[in-house]
C-alpha cells in the first residue's frame, strides 16, 4: 500500500495527506536484516467469535479458529469432495466392534500442547488419551456451558449419568475411557455411525485440564491447544495466529487429501507435495461484519481472502452459472463457488392449531391443505433471484445438495410455483379470504429479513391471501427470536441450518418428534412413521438402503407440508493469487488454514475454480 | 447547603436513578442471553441450568443490589460471552477509544469554534452563508455514508489509497497517525456541522449584547472584541457542551467508527454487549457512564465559577 501511495500524489489534498501516510510508511519498512521473512496470510470473516473454548465453538467463526488452535482426532480431507473423514491426531480410523457399539482409537504420538504458564515450568506436554476423555466430559459439566453436548447426549454409556451425579472429573465414565496413554475407548448406548464425524467437530477438540483450571472463566480467550497455531492476539476486530513450532503432522500428500487434477489442477497445489504443514507462519484473521468495509479491505490488499458480498457480485462476476470472474478480477484473484453445507427453510409451527395439528380431523385436513397451498404459492425462483443472486441451489425437502444422500433426480414439483394448484387446494378445503387464519411470520429485525417477509406476503397475495392477515412478528435480536420459537410462540419460523457433518441424519433430526421445541425440531412435527424410519436409519451405516430410507422420510415430510424448503446458498469465495489454497467454509471449515501457502504462487494460474 | 456537596448528593441520586432504570430495561426488555448460549437440541433442563448460571432466576431486587455492590467495589464481573473480566475489557478498550476519539473531538470543537466565530462575525454575508451551508451539509449526510466515502477516497485503489482501510496496530506515533487519520477526518466532517451551528448561535447572541457594543464604542479592535469579549463570555455554553460530550467519548466511543475501521474500542464492545445481551459488560458501561456524568457535572460547576465569577 505504501509503495502505491508514493505514486499517487495527484492533488493538493493528496500531497497534504501523503505527509501523514509517508510517516507510517517509513516507520513500517521491513527489517532488511531479517533473512527469512515471516509468511503471512490475512483472512477476513464476516462475523466474530466471542469464545474460543471448543465447548462453545458453535458458530462457523469460532470453529475456524478452534480447529487451528486445538487438535481433533479426525478432520475432513482438504480437497476431497464429497467430504471424506481422515485421521488428524488419531493414528488411523477407529476400530469399531461388530455390533457398532465400541470404538477404539489410537492417538498419534507427537501431539504436544503449546508452552503456557498453565503447565509446570510453563512447558507444554504431550497430548494423551486422558485429555480427550476430559475434553468430552467437560461438555457434560454444567459449569462449561457447552453448546456441543447434544452431539453425545444419550449416546455414550454412563456419560449423562456422570453429569446427573455431579460431574466429578475424578470419577470414571464406563463408556469413555483412556485404556492407556495413547488409546481411547468409547462405548455407545446404541449404534451411532456418525460418531466419527462428531470427533472432527471443533466441539471435540482436545483441551488440557491444567489450562481450563488455571484460566477458569478466562479460558475462552486464552486457548492452550496442540493445533498448528497458537493465539497471539484476539479482540472483537480480529485474531492473530502464530505457527506452533511444536506441531507435528505428516508431510502433505495430494493423494491423501483427495486431490482432483480436473477441478483443482490450476490452483498450483502441486508445490505443496511433501512439505510439512503449516505452510504459513502467521495468520491474521479480521472480523469485518460490514460488507463495504470488508470489500474495501480486500480490494486495497489488506486482506487476502473474502466471502464476496452479494452487493459486489455484479462487479466481480462475468457469468453466474458457473460463476466466473471477469477478466479484470481474474488477473489478480482466484474464485471458488462453494455451495454451503446447509439450507434455509421456513417451518410451520405444527403445535399451532390455526395452521398445524388440530384435534378435529376435518380441521386438521383443512390445515394441511392450507399449508400445502402456501408451499405451492411460494416462488423459489424469485426468492433465489432477489436474495441469492440467482445462484443458490433450490431443492425439495431437507436433504440439501451438500449431503451424500441428496437425490439430484428428485421430483422438484414441490419447489415449482403452482398458483392454480394452490388456489384449488384452498377452494376444495373451503378456505377463502374471509376465513383464512392470521399468519404470524417471525424474524429478527433486519432490512433483509423484512424484505423477505414482504416478498412472502406478495407471493401469498397471488392466491388471495389478504395482506393484512399476514403479520410480521419482529424480534430485536436473534436470541429473542430463538426464545420465541423455541417456546412455540411463532407460527412461521425461518431459520438456516448449517450441517454439522455430511450425513442426512443431521437434517432428519430436525423433524424427529422427540426433538420438538426447545429441541431442534422447531416445527414440532410429529409423525410416527417418520420417527420410526429415523430410529431405523440412525443405527445404519451409510448405504444405498439407508439413502433410500432417508429419501422416503423426505417424501413423508413433503407430503405433510410441514416446511417451505429449501435453498442452499452459493458462496463466492475470492482470494489473492499469491496465496495457494482452496478455502472452505463448509462443515467444520478452518482446517484449510494449515495448508495455505502464502508465498508467491510459481506457475499457478489465476482464475476460477468450482469445486 | 454548600453547592458542591449538594451537587454530589444530586449526583449520587442521579447514579441510582440511571442505574435503576437501565437495569430495569436490561432485565425486562434486553436480550435474553440464554438462547444464544444454549446449543442445538437443548432440553428444558439445560435451559434452566443456563438461566441459573446467568442469575436470571434471582429476584430483581437481589440482582440490582448485587449490581450496585459490584459498581461500588469495582468488582464488575466477567463477560458472559467470553469470560473476560469486565475490568480487563475496559482497561483494554477505553484507551483505544480515547486515542481514537480525542483528535477528532478536539479538532471538531476547535474548528467549530473558529467557524462559528467567523460566521457570527460575518452574519448574513457570503462567509456566513458558506459556513452555514457546509454545516447543514455535514449534518444532513449520514455518518455511515461519510465513513464509507472517506474509506473509499483515502484508503482504497478507487481513491488515493494512502491509509489503511481498517485496523489498529499502533506501535509508535507514525503508525498512530496512519490509523487515526481517516477516522478523525470522518469524525470531524460529521461533528463540525453540529458544532459550528451551535457555536455560531452562541456567538451571535453574545455579539448582540450591550458590553460588545460598548467595547466597540470604545474603539476596541475587532480581534479583541471577538477573542476577549465574545469568546470569553461565550465560554459557559462552550464548556457545557464540551464537558458533557466527554463521557460519551470516553465510555461509549463511536460504534460506527470502531466497527467500520476495525478498531477494538469500547464502542464496539458495548454494541456487541447490547446485541448479545451480555449484561455484565452493559451494566458496567451504563454504570460508569452515569458516574462519569456526575463527575463531569461537578467539574463543570467548578469551571463555571472560574470562567464567570458572577456564578455562585
Amino acid at each position: 500500500m505504501c509503495a502505491r501511495a508514493a505514486g499517487t500524489g495527484k492533488s493538493l489534498l493528496a500531497a497534504a495527506l501523503l505527509l501523514l501516510a509517508a510517516a507510517g510508511c517509513t516507520e513500517q519498512a521491513p527489517d532488511s536484516a531479517q533473512t527469512a521473512p515471516e509468511t503471512v496470510y490475512r483472512h477476513a470473516m464476516d462475523g466474530a467469535p466471542r469464545s474460543l473454548d471448543p465447548a462453545q465453538a458453535s458458530s462457523i467463526y469460532a470453529k475456524m479458529l478452534v480447529v487451528n488452535l486445538y487438535d481433533t482426532l479426525y478432520r475432513y480431507q482438504y480437497l476431497a469432495r464429497p467430504y471424506q473423514l481422515t485421521p488428524n491426531l488419531a493414528e488411523g480410523m477407529p476400530q469399531v466392534s461388530a455390533d457398532g457399539l465400541i470404538y477404539t482409537i489410537r492417538i498419534r504420538p507427537g501431539g504436544q500442547f503449546i508452552d503456557d504458564p498453565a503447565f509446570p515450568r510453563g512447558r507444554g506436554r504431550a497430548v494423551t488419551a486422558a485429555d480427550f476423555v476430559y475434553s468430552i466430559k467437560r461438555h457434560f459439566d454444567p459449569a462449561t456451558r457447552s453448546q456441543g453436548a447434544w452431539l453425545w447426549q444419550n449416546r455414550i454409556v454412563g456419560l449423562d449419568q456422570w453429569k446427573d451425579e455431579g460431574a466429578d472429573y475424578d470419577r470414571e465414565v464406563p463408556g469413555l475411557r483412556a485404556l492407556d496413554e495413547q488409546t481411547v475407548q468409547i462405548q455407545l448406548v446404541s449404534p451411532f455411525p456418525q460418531l466419527t464425524h462428531t470427533l472432527a467437530q471443533g466441539f471435540a477438540a482436545i483441551v488440557p485440564r491444567e489450562a481450563v483450571e488455571h484460566y477458569g472463566q478466562e479460558f475462552p480467550i486464552r486457548p492452550v491447544g496442540s493445533g498448528p497455531y497458537r493465539l497471539s492476539g484476539f479482540d472483537s476486530t480480529g485474531a492473530v495466529l502464530q505457527r506452533n513450532p511444536a506441531f507435528r503432522e505428516p508431510p502433505f500428500s495430494l493423494e491423501a487429501e483427495g486431490y482432483d487434477i480436473e477441478t483443482q489442477g490450476h490452483l498450483g497445489l502441486e508445490r505443496l507435495e511433501g512439505r510439512v504443514p503449516p505452510f504459513t507462519d502467521r495468520i491474521e484473521v479480521a472480523f469485518i461484519a460490514e460488507d463495504a468495509a470488508r470489500w474495501n479491505a480486500f480490494i486495497s490488499g489488506e486482506t487476502d481472502f473474502i466471502k464476496v458480498p452479494v452487493t459486489q457480485f455484479d462487479r466481480v462476476l462475468a457469468s453466474r452459472d458457473p460463476p466466473r470472474l471477469n477478466d479484470d478480477m481474474a488477473e489478480r484473484y482466484r474464485l471458488a463457488a462453494s455451495l454451503e453445507s446447509g439450507f434455509v427453510h421456513t417451518d410451520f409451527n405444527m403445535d399451532d392449531q390455526r395452521i398445524g395439528y388440530h384435534p378435529d380431523s376435518d380441521q386438521a385436513a383443512r390445515n394441511t391443505s392450507l399449508r400445502c397451498a402456501i408451499i405451492k404459492a411460494f416462488d423459489w425462483q424469485k426468492r433465489n433471484e432477489v436474495f441469492y443472486y440467482g445462484i443458490g441451489r433450490v431443492f425439495a425437502g431437507i436433504i440439501p445438495p451438500a449431503s451424500l444422500e441428496f437425490d439430484p433426480a428428485q421430483d422438484d414439483s414441490w419447489v415449482q410455483r403452482d398458483l392454480d394448484g394452490a388456489r384449488k387446494l384452498l377452494r376444495d378445503a373451503g378456505w377463502h379470504a374471509g376465513n383464512l387464519p392470521e399468519l404470524e411470520y417471525g424474524f429478527p429485525a433486519s432490512v433483509t429479513e423484512r424484505q423477505m417477509f414482504e416478498q412472502f406476503r406478495s407471493f401469498m397475495a397471488d392466491i388471495g391471501y389478504p395482506a393484512e392477515k399476514i403479520r410480521p412478528l419482529t424480534f430485536a435480536t436473534y436470541g429473542d427470536y430463538a426464545r420465541a420459537y423455541l417456546n412455540r410462540e411463532v407460527m412461521l419460523t425461518t431459520t438456516g441450518w448449517t450441517m454439522d457433518y455430511p450425513d442426512a441424519e443431521n437434517t432428519m433430526q430436525l423433524f424427529y418428534g422427540p426433538n420438538a421445541s426447545p429441541g431442534s425440531n422447531s416445527a414440532n412435527y410429529s409423525n410416527e412413521e417418520f420417527d420410526r424410519l429415523y430410529r431405523a436409519g440412525a443405527a445404519m451405516q451409510p448405504s444405498p438402503m439407508r439413502t433410500s430410507l432417508y429419501r422416503n422420510m423426505n417424501r413423508i415430510l413433503l407430503d405433510d407440508c410441514v416446511t417451505i424448503s429449501g435453498i442452499s446458498r452459493t458462496l463466492i469465495l475470492m482470494w489473492n493469487q499469491d496465496a495457494v489454497m482452496l478455502p472452505d467454509r463448509a462443515f467444520v471449515g478452518g482446517f484449510f488454514f494449515r495448508y495455505v501457502d502464502s508465498g508467491a504462487a510459481d506457475g499457478a494460474a489465476g482464475g476460477n475454480a468450482n469445486p | 447547603m454548600n453547592p458542591l456537596p449538594r451537587k454530589l448528593l444530586h449526583g449520587v441520586l442521579l447514579v441510582l436513578g440511571v442505574t435503576f432504570i437501565s437495569f430495569l430495561l436490561m432485565v425486562w426488555f434486553g436480550p435474553d442471553q440464554t438462547y444464544t448460549l444454549i446449543g442445538k437440541n437443548a432440553s428444558a433442563e439445560q435451559i434452566a441450568e443456563i438461566r441459573q448460571q446467568l442469575g436470571y432466576d434471582q429476584p430483581f431486587l437481589t440482582r440490582y443490589l448485587d449490581y450496585l455492590a459490584g459498581l461500588v467495589t469495582l468488582d464488575l464481573g466477567s463477560s458472559n460471552a467470553s469470560g473476560e473480566p469486565v475490568r480487563g475489557l475496559l482497561a483494554r478498550t477505553v484507551p483505544v477509544s480515547l486515542a481514537l476519539m480525542i483528535p477528532g473531538f478536539l479538532l471538531g470543537n476547535l474548528l467549530g469554534i473558529a467557524f462559528g466565530l467567523s460566521a457570527a462575525r460575518h452574519r448574513g454575508r457570503w462567509a456566513d452563508r458558506l459556513i452555514t451551508a457546509f454545516s447543514v451539509a455535514g449534518m444532513s449526510i449520514s455518518f455511515l455514508v461519510v465513513i464509507i466515502a472517506f474509506q473509499v477516497l483515502l484508503s482504497t485503489p478507487y481513491g488515493l489509497d494512502l491509509f489503511p482501510v481498517r485496523g489498529w496496530r499502533v506501535d509508535d506515533f507514525a503508525s498512530y497517525l496512519q490509523y487515526v487519520t481517516v477516522p478523525t477526518l470522518a469524525l470531524v466532517f460529521i461533528t463540525l456541522g453540529y458544532n459550528t451551528r451551535f457555536y455560531r448561535a452562541v456567538f451571535i447572541e453574545e455579539l448582540g449584547k450591550d458590553h460588545i457594543r460598548t467595547a466597540r464604542a470604545y474603539g476596541a479592535p475587532e480581534r479583541t472584541v471577538l477573542w476577549k469579549h465574545v469568546l470569553r463570555n461565550g465560554m459557559v455554553p462552550i464548556v457545557t457542551r464540551v464537558m458533557f460530550s466527554i463521557p460519551l467519548v470516553v465510555i461509549s466511543g463511536s460504534l460506527l467508527i470502531e466497527s467500520y475501521f476495525g478498531i477494538p474500542g469500547i464502542g464496539l464492545a458495548t454494541f456487541e454487549a447490547i446485541t448479545s445481551g451480555d449484561q455484565p459488560v452493559l451494566q458496567a458501561v451504563v454504570g460508569l457512564t452515569a458516574v462519569a456524568f456526575v463527575v463531569i457535572q461537578v467539574l463543570t460547576e467548578m469551571l463555571y465559577r472560574l470562567l464567570d465569577p458572577r456564578i455562585s
